[in-house]
């Protein structure tokens, strides 16, 4: 398991030898409360024996599982995706969240997610803005508006951070869609609820509000805590969002990120128009001027708004002054390969590598390292179809997740330019 | 289904027992249908016996799908004629006659309307009301028939609306010539009404009973009388108004009289000339000779036949009039009859008949009046009739309510195959199936007969959607049950209360409970809401409650819907063996978790249910215990059954009584159940069971893929059916 911690070369190493995972630093009964429940990565085989989940090859599998899925949405029409997306995060503060079957409790698993949503939302998307809308004691309040600064949603999520009373379905909605209502047209409105209680106290027809909702074209996602609720799902199909239930903080963790990318576009709603952008210029380091978002002089850094020239301090954001849409050109780079996913990789099939005729690369294209098991049998691999370089399984998660570009491939075109421009 | 054909082909009788949402109904239905299609030269019935009216409309709805799948497939060939048949009441298209609001007042509007001699005088005199629907159904004569199709009620009276035919009639003339029938089990076992629907059916007609679980009891119902001073009060009543008739009758028409007399003379077998609308009854469970016989002389004239029912009116007067119980056999009572009130057996066995000859005669047609005087003679007919499987008891109050005198006289049957004998005998295959039919060879020897075939199947899943619990301690490791010693104690109370308390906080939408009777639950909920745990219930989820009364309870259900729906959650507390535990399912998010407190035993007290008791262990050497646990489990599976209608749905089931973890009472529960209860889950306590429950929600909440991984698949593709049946070809060969 934790094969980085130090191993313990004393004497007692030889009493704990049967237990595998004994010599290490801690205890296991002591790990278990420190971090996550050991037992959890354990299972029982056929002949009831216990062992390690192989947890490399599990999630490997899932991730190909996940990006399979997606693919074949995305491989049989070019999809259009919302990339200026407009989301409310709406984050249950009753008392439920309180419960502590998610450690130390479910807020602060949530809150500690959310977090880190918030920072891949906008790493993905750096054209759309969120806010923050909390449920407490049967009414919403409302905690950040839109805006696109991941700091300040943060810094008011950790503040507020405690729970009582009833939750409230309906008033969430209403107060959400009083917000997204309002938004441009070319913006795609989601939410995306992340519900602790397994009932809501209504003041109304929540029906109604559900059907507002899906008027306004407001796309509604739950993320579930506990147990599927009806209604949730309901709410969900209505509106065309996903209804999600976490099994444990880790699948949490999963299914809140899955909302990072922007969804496929809904097609009715996808009118392609033209929108007004500045691309404002970063300011000289030495000159001072007073910020339009805090009202105070700032000294250097901050960028000018090439219509009104106002100084803003952070991008992307609308215009204090003219309400100009401002971004810098890497954001718009960055929400590219959304349009343009790269094509999953091919796994080598199990008899082509045992082939002793076939001769394979032995190292990853990408990292370089051997792709050979030590007892020198080859391992899983994948291949790119288009330029078909092998690749180790990090490698092909890496390339997927974060690099959004296929190095064998890159490197092709860049050889065969070179070559062109000599000639 | 492999079963069921090999039961068709050696025209047996079968017993399957089959989980709900299974598709039961579909896989009859089209196995059935098929047979018949395969066997042209041979054209077998279906009788599809349902219990409600509900149930009989998704049968023909289902059957409407497949009659469509079967004739686009097949073309005309698979035609087929399939109608439902009920009352009056759900049949008629006639507003004025649907305005009455019960069965009998619609029946009798109905008759009040179309009667021969009532039609007769409308004919003379054109201001006498009559049925506009019923008269042009009459005016098509024989060429009233509907064309090939299924119709389910609805279609029947749209139908009829439309061509103006009266449905009712038109769908008792056309069951004669239909390949399939739908129609309630009271048509095939009540012997009384048996006659007039069912007599014409042929020998080669495949009778389904669904849902048959609790058959014995409905058999035993169709045969049992109770009397109550009301009754013979009522019957006075109606005996006077009779005498009037026939004096009046005597003045002005005496003919009529005495063209009766001469009728019952030549017997009553002759009586076949009257039109479909008059006839009564002929009686499949009274022995042939009866129809064969004249009726006795003493009762042939009407003020003789009055005056035999007034004598035996007045005999149960006296008898009722008893201090103490009072429990006989048949014949004991029929001597006693005989010597005090000089009524004999022969006489008695003629009651009913010589009673609807009479009022047929003196042209009676608001029969709901005179229901109290069948009551007594229905009673009489079976006292005379039967000489083994009765017993008649006098109790002078209700045990409950022991200073109220409310004395009653039961007639009750105790043998289950008396009233369905006649249908075993008669056609060629009957099927029993229902989702709770453990243990299987109980029926048998309870119904008295032997079935070809007796299989219980399992569900296969593509996932463990049920999630079955035996909890036998509260938090505090405290035993909880419900048996007698032990139901007042407040531990138990408390823990059962906390168990709720805590399930309504982890269990989303629907939860349903069931207790064992009535008064427990009026005294349990009482004392929850005494020590605050209602209320605490309540912070969670609205609380709904089943009451004897139908409106409220349907008011209460309806409202319990609406709160699973707008997501506030609702608990319904209800009754085992009660309305909502027979009928209503509790399906998805309307009863996510459905709690058994204790074992719903019957009421062991009860002077019926002893003699019942006895007279299954001396006639089919049943022993008591092993009857009640029977029983008791029947109604538990029965309870938690209602919350799982489809693989795509997923519940939990608690029962919440140690008495469950014994293995007598465990191993009676049905099949589909038992595969699913780990033996982790035998003996919980409310913190383990939350614990369990917390973590089957969430698994269940995953998406899944309904076609079934390849480990476990659950549907099959036609590749797949074929590959089986060659599989079992090389098996049978080799």
């Amino acid at each position: 398991m934790n094969n980085g911690d130090k191993r313990r070369v004393n004497g007692e190493a030889e009493e704990d030898d049967e237990e595998e995972e004994g010599n290490e630093d801690l205890e296991a009964w002591e790990r278990a409360y420190a971090d996550e429940r050991s037992w959890e990565a354990l299972q029982e085989d056929e002949s009831g024996l216990l062992r390690p989940i192989d947890n490399n090859t599990l999630y490997h599998a899932q991730y190909r599982r996940r990006i399979r899925s997606l693919s074949s949405l995305a491989t049989t029409a070019r999809i259009q995706k919302g990339l200026i997306r407009y989301l409310c995060i709406v984050v249950d503060l009753s008392k439920a969240a309180a419960e502590m079957d998610y450690r130390p409790s479910r807020m602060v698993v949530v809150a500690k997610h959310v977090e880190a949503f918030i920072r891949e939302f906008f790493d993905q998307n750096p054209l759309s803005q969120l806010a923050l809308v909390t449920i407490k004691d049967g009414v919403a309040h409302c905690l950040t508006d839109l805006g696109g600064s991941p700091e300040s949603h943060v810094k008011a999520l950790m503040g507020k951070l405690e729970c009582s009373g009833e939750s409230s379905l309906q008033n969430a909605l209403d107060l959400v869609h009083g917000y997204l209502n309002q938004i441009p047209s070319y913006g795609h409105r989601e939410v995306l609820i992340l519900y602790s209680a397994l009932s809501t106290c209504d003041p109304g027809d929540i029906m109604e509000t559900i059907q507002k909702c899906k008027k306004s074209k407001i796309r509604c996602s739950v993320i579930g805590l506990s147990a599927e609720i009806f209604i949730c799902k309901h709410l969900c199909q209505e509106t065309g969002g996903s209804y999600s239930v976490a099994l444990d903080e880790g699948h949490f963790k999963e299914l809140i990120l899955e909302h990072a990318p922007p969804p496929p576009a809904i097609a009715e709603f996808a009118i392609a128009n033209l929108i007004k952008m500045g691309f404002p210029q970063r300011a000289a380091e030495s000159s001072i001027a007073i910020c339009s978002c805090h009202k105070e002089a700032k000294v250097g850094g901050g960028y000018t708004c090439p219509r009104c020239k106002a100084r803003v301090c952070e991008l992307p954001m609308e215009c204090r002054i003219c309400g100009l849409t401002l971004i810098s050109s890497p954001h718009l780079a960055r929400s590219y390969h959304h349009l343009f996913p790269i094509v999953p990789f091919d796994e080598v099939s199990t008899s082509l590598l045992n082939d002793p005729h076939n001769r394979l690369p032995r190292s990853c294209f990408g990292c370089q390292q051997s792709l050979l098991n030590p007892g020198n049998k080859p391992s899983l691999r994948v291949a790119c179809p288009k330029c078909k370089q092998h690749f180790c399984l990090d490698c092909d998660i890496y390339i997927h997740e974060s690099l959004h570009n296929c190095p064998g491939c890159e490197s092709f075109r860049h050889s065969k330019a070179a070559i062109a421009s000599e000639e | 289904m492999l079963e069921l054909k090999r039961s068709l082909d050696a025209k047996g009788h079968c017993l399957l027992e089959m989980p709900t949402g299974t598709g039961k109904t579909i896989a009859l239905l089209s196995l059935i249908t098929s047979y018949v299609l395969s066997k042209p030269h041979n054209p077998v019935k279906l009788l599809y016996c349902t219990r409600t009216v509900h149930e009989m409309e998704k049968t023909l709805a289902e059957l409407k799908l497949l009659h469509t799948y079967q004739t686009t497939h097949l073309g005309d060939r698979a035609k087929i004629l399939a109608v439902g048949l009920s009352s009056r009441k759900n049949l008629c298209v006639n507003p004025r006659v649907l305005a009455a609001e019960n069965r009998d007042s619609v029946d009798a509007s109905c008759r009040r309307l179309t009667a021969s001699w009532v039609r007769a005088a409308a004919a003379a005199n054109p201001n006498v009301p009559t049925c506009e629907f019923f008269e042009e159904y009459e005016k098509a004569g024989s060429s009233a028939v509907l064309p090939p199709g299924v119709y389910t009620l609805q279609d029947l009276r749209v139908y009829g609306k439309e061509k103006g035919w009266c449905p009712y009639f038109l769908a008792r003339h056309m069951v004669q010539f239909a390949n399939v029938v739908v129609y309630s089990y009271q048509y095939l076992l009540d012997p009384k009404v048996a006659g007039i629907i069912s007599k014409e059916m042929q020998r080669e007609s495949v009778v389904v009973f669904d849902e048959a679980h609790n058959i014995d009891n409905v058999c035993i119902e169709a045969l049992s009388v109770s009397v109550r001073r009301q009754t013979l009060e009522g019957a006075r009543r109606n005996l006077n108004k009779m005498r009037q008739e026939i004096e009046k009758f005597k003045a002005t028409d005496a003919g009529r009289l005495r063209a009766e007399y001469n009728r019952l003379v030549e017997g009553l077998a002759q009586r076949g000339n009257l039109s479909i609308s008059d006839t009564w009854l002929s009686n499949p469970a009274l022995p042939d000779d009866i129809l064969k016989e004249a009726v006795p002389g003493n009762i042939r004239r009407a003020e003789h036949f009055l005056h035999v029912l007034r004598r035996l009116v007045q005999y149960l007067e006296g008898r009722l009039e008893t201090d103490n119980v009072e429990k006989e056999g048949p014949v004991a009572f029929v001597s006693s009859l005989n010597t005090y009130a000089g009524i004999d057996q022969k006489t008695l066995k003629f009651c009913y008949d010589r009673l609807h000859s009479l009022m047929l005669t003196l042209e009676i047609t608001d029969t709901d009046e005179f229901l109290h005087v069948q009551t007594i003679c229905d009673f009489a007919t079976l006292v005379g009739t039967y000489t083994r499987g009765f017993s008649i008891i006098i109790e002078p109050f209700d045990e409950r309510m022991p200073h109220i005198p409310d004395p009653v006289l039961q007639l009750s049957c105790h043998d289950a195959s008396l009233a369905i004998k006649p249908v075993f005998d008669r056609f060629q295959s009957v099927v029993i199936t229902s989702g709770t039919l453990s243990p299987i060879d109980l029926y048998p020897r309870l119904l008295n007969f032997h079935p070809v075939v007796s299989r219980s199947f399992k569900m296969s899943l593509t996932r463990d959607c049920i999630c079955p619990m035996v909890l036998t301690r509260g938090s505090d490791q405290l035993p909880v049950s419900t048996k007698f010693d032990m139901r007042s104690d407040l531990g138990v109370v408390r823990n059962y209360g906390r168990l709720l308390v805590e399930m309504a906080s982890i269990v989303p939408d629907g939860i349903v409970c069931f207790f064992v009777s009535y008064s427990y639950m009026d005294g349990i909920v009482n004392s929850w809401n005494d020590n605050g745990i209602l209320k605490e219930i309540m912070q969670h989820k609205l609380v709904f409650i089943e009451t004897q009364d139908v409106v409220e309870t349907t008011l209460a259900l309806d409202n319990y819907r609406k709160a699973c729906d707008c997501g506030r959650g609702a608990i319904f507390f209800s009754v085992a063996r009660g309305k909502v535990a027979e009928g209503i399912d509790f399906d998805r998010h309307y009863g996510r978790l459905v709690i058994m407190f204790g074992v719903p035993f019957q009421y062991t007290l009860s002077k019926i249910l002893l003699a019942r008791l006895e007279y299954l262990r001396d006639t089919f050497q049943i022993k008591e215990g092993d009857f009640l646990t029977f029983d008791a489990l029947r109604q538990a599976a029965q309870c938690v059954g209602r919350v799982i209608r489809s693989k795509a749905d997923y519940g939990m089931m608690i029962f919440a009584d140690k008495r469950y973890s014994r293995h007598d009472k465990r191993s009676k529960l049905p099949g589909w159940i038992l595969s699913h209860l780990r033996d982790a889950h035998l003996n919980l306590s409310t913190d383990m069971a939350l614990h369990i429950a917390r973590e089957f929600l969430r698994k269940m909440a995953q998406p899944y893929d309904k076609a079934g991984s390849s480990s476990s698949k659950t549907l099959l593709s036609q590749e797949d059916v074929e590959k089986m049946s060659d599989a079992n070809l090389n098996e049978m060969l080799y």
